[in-house]
């Protein structure tokens, strides 16, 4: 496959990267590590006028210990760095891990913790090559009123299979935005929104810059199951973050991830924890009600029968092992 | 479109290069440079058979890399293991123990087995695993890949063993 022709852009300071993003507008794509972008760019799912790397930006790459104990992490670092700082396994072991369960090491060579947060989502209708979709009607993801998966869905539900998305959330981190005329911060549990097209809360010519993760109190843990251990995009993943002893829980975070446009935080299941603690019977109810809190969810690589046991299965062993940490 | 001309170290020799921005590491390695013992395959960065070694000894997936953001840096292919006739110990290693079947995917592989070993001393079985992961044979398996990689670690030991004393 051979990428679409484009002018290539690399800017050396942050702020002349935000102004050519403010002046090329729509015309505009961007590319750190290049894994998620060339990728749909040899798709022909994105076509940028002109391609602008970030791989040249310094102030993308550091990662700062802040002094509360937590860490500003540059959006620019890549995932095998992250995956061997010791800062990242002493302090957050499960985002760790959930960043080692990315695709490969030659992946993770490239990909960077940025790329992966906002990774595009992904759906077997559409993630073909353009040959295939030449030979079919067009969806909501290539400007279409229509979902061929869901025949009845009034907007697209492609999957967001970023590994780092959920954790990040359970642990509150914040994601840094910026652009030519200011920065922002949202919190990660308020960065994904239910729309495959327009999977995040970025506005045109805003990219993300940093992700801020605050000393967290809470155990947490991140579970991924996938056709493969290496390589492949999560079936279902599964972070939680529970604050309080095994009787009594304080508060309690539970984000599935790879189950819809956005990772799907479970309310109930939080609820029944928070009521009963982290006994058998509690951990075994959180699990049942993680099956209907999914949603649509036929839109999938895997049946949809089968992702709900996955999640249910999912949800119970990973609290198991949570509880004894 | 416009070309861009950009210095690439290739095996320690200098290329300047005027490539297109949609060129990847791969097109031009070998259709400008001519070194095709990196192969083409999936192009879509699955399959692994397309590694490369950044300067860091680093594996590089060269068909998702852009030719561009190479600009000025180095890299090692499979034609820049052998040194004055000597096969590398990860390709001697291959030949001993068979690890190949139909040959395509070996550059890539012994490309990621190199990576390993030139950061990782002692890997363990898991770490053999977890690298070998993004390199895929498609005839059988690892099998026959793993026992040459954990021979060609236990080569590169004792070469850095007699290189230190020789030094010392």
């Amino acid at each position: 496959m051979q990428l679409p022709p484009f002018e290539y852009v690399k800017p050396q300071t942050l702020a002349e990267g935000l102004d050519l993003l403010a002046e090329h507008g729509d015309k505009a794509g961007i590319m750190s590590g290049g894994t998620d972008m060339l990728m749909n760019m040899k798709f022909r799912l994105e076509m940028p006028e002109y391609l602008v790397s970030l791989s040249g930006l310094d102030e993308l790459k550091q990662i700062e210990p802040l002094p509360n104990g937590g860490l500003r992490i540059g959006a620019g670092c890549t995932l095998t760095e992250l995956a061997q700082h010791p800062l990242l396994s002493e302090r957050f072991p499960a985002l760790r891990d959930s960043i080692q369960s990315v695709a490969s090491l030659h992946v993770r060579n490239f990909g960077t913790l940025g790329g992966n947060v906002c990774l595009d989502t992904r759906c077997w209708y559409t993630n073909q090559s353009e040959n295939w979709r030449d030979t079919r009607e067009g969806c909501f993801k290539t400007d279409c009123d229509f979902c061929h998966v869901i025949k009845t869905a009034e907007k697209c539900h492609a999957l967001n299979s970023s590994d780092t998305a959920p954790i990040l959330m359970v642990m509150e981190a914040s994601v840094v935005i910026a652009s030519a005329v200011g920065e922002r911060e949202v919190n990660m549990l308020d960065f994904y929104q239910n729309d495959g097209v327009e999977h995040t809360v970025l506005k045109p010519g805003e990219i993300v810059i940093a992700i801020i993760v605050h000393p967290v109190t809470a155990r947490t843990i991140y579970a991924k199951l996938a056709q493969r251990e290496g390589l492949d995009f999560a079936s279902g993943s599964f972070a939680a973050a529970i604050n309080g002893s095994n009787d009594k829980v304080k508060e309690a975070r539970l984000v599935m991830g790879s189950v819809g446009p956005e990772p799907k935080r479970l309310a109930d299941s939080e609820r029944i924890l928070i009521e009963s603690g982290l006994t058998d019977d509690a951990i075994e109810t959180a699990a049942q009600s993680a099956r209907p809190a999914l949603g649509e969810v036929t839109n999938l690589y895997t049946p949809s029968g089968y992702k709900r046991r996955l999640v249910r299965t999912m949800v119970r062993e990973a609290l198991q092992e949570l509880r004894a940490q | 479109m416009r070309k861009k001309l950009i210095t690439l170290t290739v095996n320690g020799d200098e290329h300047e290069l005027a490539v297109s921005p949609n060129e990847t590491l791969l097109d031009v390695l070998r259709n400008e440079v001519g070194l095709t013992g990196t192969k083409r395959g999936c192009t879509a960065g699955s399959c692994g058979v397309c590694t490369v070694n950044g300067e860091r000894g680093q594996a590089v997936l060269s068909c998702i890399s852009l030719a561009v953001e190479w600009d000025g840096r180095s890299i090692t292919t499979i034609e820049g293991l052998e040194e004055g006739g000597e096969l590398h110990p990860v390709q001697q290693a291959f030949l001993e123990y068979g690890a190949v079947q139909c040959g395509f995917c070996i550059p890539g592989l012994i490309m990621t087995a190199k990576a390993l070993l030139d950061t990782t001393i002692e890997p363990s079985e898991n770490e053999i695993s977890e690298a070998l992961a993004g390199a895929i044979c498609r005839c059988t398996g690892h099998i026959k890949v793993k026992e040459a990689v954990r021979q060609a670690a236990k080569t590169m030991r004792e070469q850095r063993i007699q290189d230190g004393s020789r030094e010392g």
